[in-house]
């Protein structure tokens, strides 16, 4: 029985090779289950063709062509009507944590999505860029459409290594910077920021049009506490810590967590913002799924 | 009020410190885990910390309280109370009184009846961790187990001795005095004479006395005396009869079934019974009441021996004072002329009483003639001094002695001065230490002189036979020559210091030497002060046995059995507050432990 890719372990996934090669595994095995494109853009004007891949929605097969030549292509439109997208990843040291040596750090976990949306919107002709940020914007990709334009954001996907503490406006008011058009703004991260002002900066995404789509990374060592009896409990971002006693704490904690995400969750709703909760033994697939489907929904 | 039965397991109370101990020590170095959803935990414990530390506390409480409750448990609790059943592991002697004066009969019962099933009541009130002797008439403590006591108690019968309650009291609370359980007490069980009550060391354990029944009016015979001890073949009982009432009772002499003679007396009246043996020897006289409620001292039994008086001669070597006195014995008949005993100061064939002689210059001559006659006895120095005669002579027993030659050389010893043989008899020759003279002794002046030497012809010189009157039980000295005694179940050896503890049974019971003749007789009769049913009233018991003595009635007993010490047993109690505890600690642990949920 032959495996897909996108449906496998994440983890185990990573070990097949680097990110390109997974990201592409991933995408194939993806698109390969879809009737249709799944980020299709606006665009009305024809722009050229290109051959059907599974996956791609028929009604933008060209029928015409198939008749006289036999063979499946499909519509693509203007450049200037397709979509813009800006990832925004999230590189801070938080990040960069993994709570069991069998699963991905968050962040190589983003990586590998933030490299499978951008595969899939960049041969969706999608002007796809990509912001990195920490404590400060570490990187800046401009959206381009270009099939090789996402070798340029392999390069620097895998040259991004994790930073300090976490400060999301700055990116997100860059994206703003960024999109001038109405565009699509992806943020890859775990959250661990002060919501209310991300949400101010995402909300104002919204009020220039744009849509925004929040996938919130989380380890499943984070659903739940874990450790020792007694144990110093460290924020690798600010040093802050606190003595507690995970049994003490553990059902607690995880309604505090599961009460965060709830609000993450109907916050974004009531915004207009994709929100997707991301564990980091969910196979990419599922998420890309899911995330298309949301999409789908609110066209 | 709560006591301890193992007091020293309290010291483990400290262990209840190691909860808050371990809590301390956790605290110290906690390993550093790096966590970068620390905002969640923050959050979590700035929303719980005062249910936290609220949980935390009672846990402390908790585990506290468990190895608290648990040490509290082994150190088995005792709680105090006024009522119930339960008492702490106590010694406990029962004195059950089945004296003679036991089998009387009260109220169409026998008092041994009633005194039984008080103490089978008593007995019920135990529990299998006291320590439990019974100490009954003989006055013998015996470790029991609750069922050896309950057969015991089953197979209770008078017995014809007496019962010193006194001392017997005193035995049972030094029984129980050095015992290491925590209740000790002393349970009696009597008719409580007054006549069985002596006095002594002070009681120091808990005394409870029962009142059980009333004594019964009794009538009894308090004592009997042959005259002449030496019957020719008649002679007289005299009787003294007992008792409590003034009704008159028949009074009848009995040799062998047959009725000698009856008379009618009253209580404290003194009776002659006279009689006739039908030849000399031995016979066995009874001499009885009629029936009352306390049947086993209504007859009494006494030894007759009929025998011709011993035909005796007192040379003037012997003394003044033994002439006169053997005058007088001839003259009542106890003594006849003749020579088959010599009374003098030097020696002869045949049966001889020699007396020191008033020449000390003979005393070599006198020695030289006995030893030529084959006697082994001599005089020795002369001494002077004052001395107590002691030995089995009753008639000079205490007499003073100031001047005595020792008496040197085996022989059988009938009295003795400071411990040295002072009547001494070889063969067919007895020697007596002093002459019957007041310069030597004060016995020639002395009414017990006339007595003495009636004994000294008739028993001693003539071998004539021993009585001894005893009570069942008692240790006797039997004569010098016996060497068995004759009981229902044929002869038994009397040991070589010729002591014996008499049997139970009264009666009269023969002595015989090794050649198997009958060397005198054993008159064993209960001690009269069993007859004597005046109860003590309380005074006298607290004065007697002591000011805390606790007297009570029969209903009463079982409440006050061990009511300094009836208790609850609260070990169960603290480990089930143990069990508890721990259960809510497992509970308030494991509250926090809900099963996880996935967003």
């Amino acid at each position: 029985m032959i495996q897909r890719p996108d449906l496998l372990d994440p983890y185990e996934v990573a070990q097949l090779g680097g990110i390109e090669l997974v990201a592409r595994a991933v995408v194939e095995g993806f698109l390969a289950g879809l009737h249709r494109s799944p980020f299709r853009g606006f665009s009305v004007e024809f722009a050229e063709h290109r051959p059907y891949q599974p996956g791609d929605e028929l009604r933008y097969l060209d029928w015409k062509m198939l008749a006289r030549s036999d063979r499946l292509f499909v519509k693509q439109y203007e450049e200037e009507t397709n979509l813009r997208a800006m990832l925004v990843l999230d590189v801070s040291a938080s990040m960069d944590w993994v709570g069991d040596s069998g699963r991905l750090s968050k962040l190589e976990y983003a990586k590998r999505l933030v490299a499978a949306l951008s595969l899939i919107m960049l041969r969706q002709r999608d002007a796809t860029g990509l912001i990195a940020y920490d404590d400060g914007v570490r990187e800046v990709i401009r959206a381009r459409a270009r099939s090789r334009h996402w070798w340029t954001l392999m390069s620097k996907v895998n040259a991004l290594t994790p930073g300090g503490g976490t400060a999301a406006e700055p990116a997100l008011r860059k994206v703003t910077d960024l999109l001038r058009r109405r565009g699509l703004a992806i943020l890859v991260s775990d959250l661990l920021f002060d919501r209310q002002l991300v949400l101010r900066t995402l909300q104002y995404l919204r009020h220039r049009g744009h849509q925004v789509m929040v996938f919130h990374i989380m380890d499943p060592g984070e659903l739940d506490l874990e450790g020792p009896a007694e144990a110093r409990f460290q924020d690798p971002e600010t040093g802050v810590s606190m003595v507690a006693r995970p049994r003490e704490l553990r059902a607690a904690y995880g309604s505090t967590v599961r009460r965060t995400i709830e609000t993450w969750r109907s916050a974004c709703r009531g915004r207009g913002i994709d929100y997707h909760h991301v564990l980091t033994t969910t196979p990419f697939g599922y998420v890309l799924r899911r995330a298309a489907a949301r999409r789908s929904r609110l066209g | 009020m709560i006591s301890f039965l193992h007091p020293l397991a309290l010291m483990a109370l400290a262990a209840g410190a190691i909860p808050a101990l371990l809590h301390l020590r956790s605290r110290r170095l906690p390993p550093v885990v790096v966590f970068p959803a620390i905002r969640y935990l923050t959050a979590t414990e700035r929303e719980h910390s005062r249910r936290l530390k609220l949980r935390n506390l009672l846990l402390l409480l908790l585990r506290t309280l468990v190895i608290v409750f648990l040490v509290l448990a082994a150190a088995r609790p005792i709680l105090r109370l006024a009522s119930g059943r339960s008492h702490p592991p106590s010694a406990i002697v029962l004195v059950v009184d089945n004296s003679l004066s036991s089998g009387a009969v009260v109220q169409g019962r026998q008092m041994l009846q009633l005194i039984g099933d008080a103490a089978r009541e008593a007995l019920s009130q135990t529990n299998s961790g006291d320590h439990i002797w019974v100490v009954l008439a003989d006055g013998i403590p015996q470790r029991v187990t609750r069922t050896e006591a309950a057969r015991i108690l089953d197979n209770l019968v008078p017995l014809p001795i007496r019962l010193d309650l006194g001392r017997a009291v005193r035995i049972a609370a030094r029984t129980v005095a050095d015992e290491a359980l925590d209740g000790k007490r002393v349970v009696v069980f009597s008719d409580l004479q007054r006549s069985a009550l002596t006095r002594g060391e002070v009681i120091d354990v808990p005394l409870l006395i029962p009142r059980i029944g009333k004594l019964a009016v009794n009538r009894w015979i308090d004592s009997t005396f042959s005259d002449p001890p030496l019957w020719s073949p008649s002679g007289t009982v005299a009787t003294a009869v007992g008792g409590t009432d003034d009704r008159t009772t028949t009074v009848r002499l009995s040799v062998a079934g047959r009725v000698l003679d009856r008379t009618v007396a009253g209580s404290g009246d003194q009776v002659v019974l006279t009689g006739q043996l039908d030849g000399l020897g031995w016979a066995v006289a009874s001499v009885e009441l009629d029936p009352d409620e306390l049947r086993a001292d209504d007859v009494r039994f006494t030894a007759l021996f009929s025998a011709q008086p011993a035909a005796a001669t007192a040379l003037s070597g012997a003394g003044e004072f033994v002439s006169e006195a053997l005058q007088v014995l001839q003259g009542g008949g106890r003594a006849t002329s003749g020579t088959d005993v010599v009374l003098g100061d030097r020696p002869i064939q045949g049966t001889v009483v020699l007396f020191p002689p008033a020449d000390p210059a003979s005393l070599g001559a006198i020695n030289r003639a006995l030893a030529d006659l084959g006697v082994k006895i001599q005089y020795g120095e002369l001494l002077e001094g004052e001395w107590q005669v002691a030995g089995d002579l009753g008639t000079v027993t205490g007499s003073a002695v100031f001047r005595r030659h020792r008496i040197i050389g085996p022989g059988t010893a009938f009295a003795a001065v400071a411990n040295e043989p002072w009547l001494v008899r070889d063969g067919e020759v007895v020697l007596v230490g002093s002459r019957m003279e007041p310069e030597w002794t004060e016995l020639p002046v002395s009414a017990a002189f006339v007595p003495f030497l009636d004994q000294l012809i008739n028993q001693v010189a003539a071998h004539q036979r021993w009585i001894v009157d005893a009570a069942p039980g008692d240790v006797v000295t039997a004569p010098p020559s016996a060497s068995e005694i004759l009981g229902s179940n044929g002869a038994s050896p009397i040991p070589g210091d010729h002591r014996l503890v008499a049997p139970l049974v009264p009666g009269v019971y023969f002595l015989r030497d090794a050649a198997g003749d009958t060397v005198g007789a054993l008159e064993l009769n209960p001690d009269v002060r069993e007859s004597m049913l005046e109860p003590a009233d309380d005074r006298t018991l607290r004065t007697h046995l002591g000011q805390g003595t606790r007297i009570t009635s029969r209903q009463d007993l079982s409440r006050l059995m061990f009511v300094d010490d009836k208790r609850a047993d609260l070990t169960w109690l603290f480990l089930w507050a143990a069990l508890l505890t721990a259960v809510a600690e497992f509970a308030l642990a494991n509250s926090g432990r809900s099963g996880r949920q996935r967003p």
